[in-house]
């Protein structure tokens, strides 16, 4: 079988590796690769976003400076031991759950959401932004000490530990980052072997209840916006002007882009958030499809070196959560990026490491560090 | 065996998860595929699609209005040019709130509902879409800053610059020029598709006057550009652009001076004065009082700015100058020509004037003047004399002899009864009845009782204070009728002039006594000015002369008219006779006529005055025809002040 042949072939160097890190443990823990692809991705990120911005240079010094710090924080993380994660696991998703309670009591509204957490002396962060790692972590720190596939007893309180935190999310009225949290906890159970048959059936259950839901549950921006995917000509200047114009954009890109700052739908103001969520039509219509060929390649050598990572960890916990990290960092490019060119209705997320916004670069990068961590302390097996 | 259990539970957990990652690098692999070709699909499929698309977005053609042609007097004086204001301007298909932004620009600007209600009756006869619409004009300074501010949260509404129309001298000649004002829908349906396009960038168009007749000549020609905008619609780049030729200016005959000098002449009285070149035809002037700033038409008068105006009820928008009326005792020389070219009379024809005119079997009297002051009459009176004393037994009488259709043939080849004036057709014909004319007009036949009337202008003719001036330019020309015109010449943007030379067929119509007889009515007006009482026969001064000397001022030119009172309503005469306008309510009162000339052999003006519920003609109408005169033939006399109006424009 592959995976077994794989799994043979891997031995000699995971060995290696820990050899290595045992003989130098002053030296920082750091993957090439995976920094190497990051930093090409926030590059050409900064460069978008110049254009994107209207050559505005302090949004790109602010966004740079968050990428700096990002960066520290991420080499920060991945020097932590692989177990404190594990061992922490615990208290920092019960942590989590309580900053949420917290916010859902203190929090400020940003857009309608109850999600911003304002400390003295600090930026203003999201802690729901965090619940993407901090799920994956209680998964698989729950599932470590038990055998794959999950049984039933385990899967009951898997769904419990996703559940709770997009519950206190949804309370704040973020659904999108509620549903965000809710997938990375599915990716890890999926990834732990759930039986197709679960899977099946809840997808089934899912498409069986959605006309439920969009009849009885949906509100009316959100009918709005999956009118608006079938149909964006239906409002051409209200709901659907974003599609529409950021189609324009990225097709009137054609193969080669109009060029940097040349982008006439980008530089005339024609995409709106054309900083931020619909970046990726600035991207498009200024490098073309070469442009977005080439951001799709960035993307596809930071998951290549996601699955080398999660393929290679050393156990049952950082397997489940390197995998979910991977997955749950490609759903949010690819949402973004199928949402802009209008294969899926309009959601509000950010396209990772191009858009602008410091938040999401440093939550989006606290995974990666995890990921390095997870990479680079390994520890010789008991065999 | 515990041991071993968890070793081989580790291989098959080993073994599922890498299962489902592959299983999961399988569905990103779709995925990546499924974006891969749909980007395929918008940026090279259907590339021309939306590069199209996009180009639309950005690029917008737009008509560029030419500048209107400017109006000179004869000097050189500017009476209308164009200045720039700054426009608060809406483009509808990119305002996306309007209501809103409406609401924000009230806070920060002067912007009344009368504004807005306007804005939308233009946003509903605008032909282009996505132009911008007027929503107010002439922003402050300090409004523009306010606006600039808040450019942000107002999509689609601009501040644009335009060049409007302006008449630095306000009120003067207003209504010889006329004015422009926004195009109105009527107008907008009665162009047909060339004028339609060529007006697609212009907002105003001549709503009177000279404004009006020669706007063909003033608008010139629209030109296009192509220009790339932004999303809230402002110019980003001009790409293409094909320049408008600007409209022709105009040379008006016109003399600002003169002009002035009548309307300081006339002062408050309502009335109107004309003044004509009589070798040209030119007019000098043209003065209705009361009068209005054309200014506040341009851009759209307000409802309470136009109740403002009407409320004096004098009606200043109207014409006086070209609104026809009964012309009292200065059609009287006009009469006694065709008494003498249809040989009625000759200048030796002398009839008794007992006071009054009876028709032959009739017995109602039709007095003379005289009666109303002394029950008695001029006695043996000819032509000469009942013009300088204004007869009106001898006119009873020759225009009972002529007969209505004979004066009214005659009439009309003076320019009468239709408006003869090249380029004034606001102008009113006027009336020169005949027994045709009364049966369709009234319906009746004609009374021989209303003849006598005719003699003496106070019957159904009618004409206006231009056919007056006109006719009274033709006898200082020796009888030779010129058609009054204003548009002396144009000048193009390449400041090249061109003098405008107009047919005219007013000449060759007339039918002219000898020129022996012609001169004889032209000093019989000489006359009425200028004969001095007689101590040996009472009633031989011409009418208008006590007048004049009582204002103690010689004339210095030799000067020839005809003064003319025309009843407002017929009074009753009882026994007694007695009438004394000062008695009577100021709307019933007669209108005071005069026509005047410049008597010399090369008569370089001529003049007709007609002062609304007036008086007496000879001593309201003749100083004011009197000072128009003097204005333009004693130039170093400084009968009026010249107000230099250019620079207080504001």
């Amino acid at each position: 079988m592959a995976t077994r042949s794989m799994n043979r072939q891997m031995n000699p160097g995971f060995y290696k590796l820990s050899g290595r890190a045992g003989a130098n443990k002053r030296a920082l823990k750091l993957d090439a690769p995976l920094i190497l692809s990051l930093f090409c991705l926030a590059v050409y990120g900064l460069m978008v976003l110049f254009s994107a911005s209207g050559e505005n240079i302090n949004d790109v010094e602010r966004q740079a400076a968050a990428i700096v710090v990002a960066f520290v924080v991420m080499i920060a993380i991945a020097q932590f031991e692989v177990d404190f994660f594990r061992r922490g696991a615990l208290l920092m998703y019960v942590g989590g759950l309580g900053v949420l309670v917290i916010v859902l009591l203190f929090g400020s509204e940003v857009n309608g959401a109850t999600a911003w957490l304002d400390l003295p002396g600090l930026p203003s962060f999201q802690p729901s932004e965090l619940e993407k790692f901090l799920v994956p972590m209680m998964l698989a720190s729950y599932m470590s000490n038990r055998s794959l596939p999950p049984r039933f007893k385990d899967l009951l309180v898997c769904a419990v530990i996703i559940l709770l935190p997009s519950a206190l999310i949804l309370l704040q009225n973020d659904t999108g980052t509620a549903l965000m949290v809710a997938m990375s906890g599915i990716f890890t159970v999926l990834l732990a072997g759930i039986s197709w048959r679960i899977v099946f059936s809840g997808a089934a259950l899912l498409i069986m209840a959605s006309p439920a839901w969009y009849i009885f549950l949906a509100k009316a921006h959100q009918k709005n916006r999956i009118l608006t995917f079938f149909d964006p000509y239906r409002d051409p200047t209200g709901a659907g002007y974003n599609i529409i114009q950021s189609q324009i954009a990225i097709g009137s890109g054609g193969v080669q882009g109009k060029g940097w700052l040349n982008g006439a739908q980008s530089q005339l103001d024609f995409i709106p958030e054309s900083n931020t969520d619909f970046i990726l039509a600035v991207l498009a219509e200024e490098f073309g499809l070469l442009g977005v060929l080439f951001l799709v390649t960035l993307y596809l050598a930071v998951l290549a070196r996601g699955f080398y990572i999660a393929l290679t960890a050393q156990d049952t916990f950082g397997r489940l959560l390197a995998g979910s990290i991977i997955l749950t960092f490609f759903f949010y490019a690819f949402v973004n990026m199928a949402m802009v060119s209008g294969l899926m209705p309009v959601v509000g997320l950010p396209l990772p490491l191009v858009s602008k916004g410091g938040t999401s670069i440093v939550t989006l990068l606290i995974g990666f560090g995890i990921l390095m961590s997870i990479h680079t302390h390994k520890r010789v097996l008991p065999r | 065996m515990a041991e071993k259990f968890k070793l081989n539970d580790h291989e098959r957990d080993t073994l599922i998860f890498n299962r489902r990652m592959i299983v999961a690098g399988v569905f990103i692999f779709l995925l990546i595929s499924a974006f891969i070709a749909w980007m395929v699909y918008l940026q090279v499929y259907r590339y021309d699609y939306f590069a199209a698309r996009s180009d639309g977005n950005r690029l917008h053609s737009q008509y560029v209005a030419p500048n209107r042609g400017l109006i000179y007097d004869r000097n050189g004086v500017l009476l209308a040019d164009n200045r720039p204001i700054f426009n608060l301007t809406v483009v509808r298909e990119t305002a996306t709130n309007l209501d809103v932004s409406l609401d924000l620009l009230r806070s920060v600007i002067d912007l009344s509902d009368d504004d807005i209600e306007q804005y939308r009756a233009r946003q509903s006869r605008r032909a282009v879409p996505h132009t911008s619409v007027p929503l107010r004009y002439q922003l402050s300074e300090e409004e523009m800053a306010n606006i600039a501010v808040n450019q942000h949260l107002l999509p689609g509404i601009a501040v644009e610059a335009q060049l409007v129309r302006h008449y630095p001298f306000r009120e003067r000649a207003s209504h010889a020029i006329g004015y422009v004002s926004e195009i109105n829908k009527d107008e907008m349906t009665a162009m047909d598709a060339d004028m339609a396009a060529n007006y697609r960038g212009t907002h105003q168009i001549g709503k009177t006057g000279i404004e009006k007749t020669y706007e063909s000549l003033l608008h010139g020609q629209v030109g296009y550009e192509t220009v790339e905008k932004n999303n809230r619609g402002q110019v980003m780049r001009v790409l293409d652009r094909t320049d408008p030729i600007p409209g022709r200016d105009i040379v008006l005959h016109m003399d600002s001076r003169l002009q002035a000098a009548a309307e300081k002449a006339l002062g408050d009285k309502r009335g109107a004065v004309v003044a004509i070149d009589p070798a040209t035809g030119g007019v000098l002037a043209m003065v209705s009082k009361p009068g209005y700033d054309p200014n506040l038409f341009v851009t759209g008068i307000s409802r309470a700015q136009l109740a403002d105006l009407n409320r004096s009820g004098h009606t200043p928008l109207f014409n006086r100058a070209i609104a026809s009326r009964v012309p009292g005792s200065t059609i009287k020389p006009f009469i006694g020509l065709a008494g003498l070219y249809h040989e009625t009379i000759t200048p030796e024809t002398v009839i008794g004037d007992p006071g009054y005119f009876r028709l032959q079997g009739r017995t109602r009297p039709y007095y003379d003047w005289t009666w109303w002051v002394d029950k008695s009459g001029h006695g043996a009176i000819d032509l000469r004399r009942a013009i300088y004393q204004s007869c009106n037994t001898y006119f009873y009488q020759l225009a009972v002899d002529l007969g209505i259709e004979k004066i009214h043939d005659y009439l009309v080849t003076f320019g009468f009864g239709e408006n003869h004036a090249i380029d004034i057709p606001e102008a009113s014909g006027g009336i020169v009845p005949s027994e045709a004319w009364k049966m369709e007009n009234r319906g009746e036949i004609w009374y021989p009782g209303e003849t006598p009337y005719e003699g003496i202008g106070n019957g159904i003719f009618q004409a206006t204070t231009l056919q007056m001036a006109a006719a009274a330019a033709a006898i200082a020309n020796h009888g030779v009728l010129k058609q009054p015109r204003m548009l002396r010449g144009t000048i193009g943007s390449d400041g090249e002039e061109t003098d405008v030379i107009f047919p005219d067929t007013a000449a060759s119509k007339q039918l002219l006594p000898s020129q022996e007889q012609i001169e004889l009515v032209r000093n019989a007006m000489v006359d009425v000015v200028n004969k001095p009482y007689d101590s040996e026969h009472r009633r031989h001064e011409g009418s208008a002369y006590p007048v004049l000397r009582a204002s103690g001022e010689p004339l210095l030119y030799p000067m020839g008219g005809k003064s003319g009172t025309a009843q407002v309503v017929q009074f009753q005469v009882d026994s007694a006779g007695n009438r004394d306008d000062g008695e009577v309510a100021e709307q019933f009162r007669t209108h005071a006529m005069f026509i005047a000339f410049d008597a010399s052999e090369h008569s370089r003006i001529a003049v007709a005055v007609f002062v609304e519920n007036g008086g007496g003609g000879g001593t309201v109408a003749f100083p004011v025809a009197r000072a128009v005169l003097d204005a333009y033939l004693v130039p170093e006399q400084e009968t009026f002040t010249e107000v230099s109006v250019a620079h207080n424009d504001h």
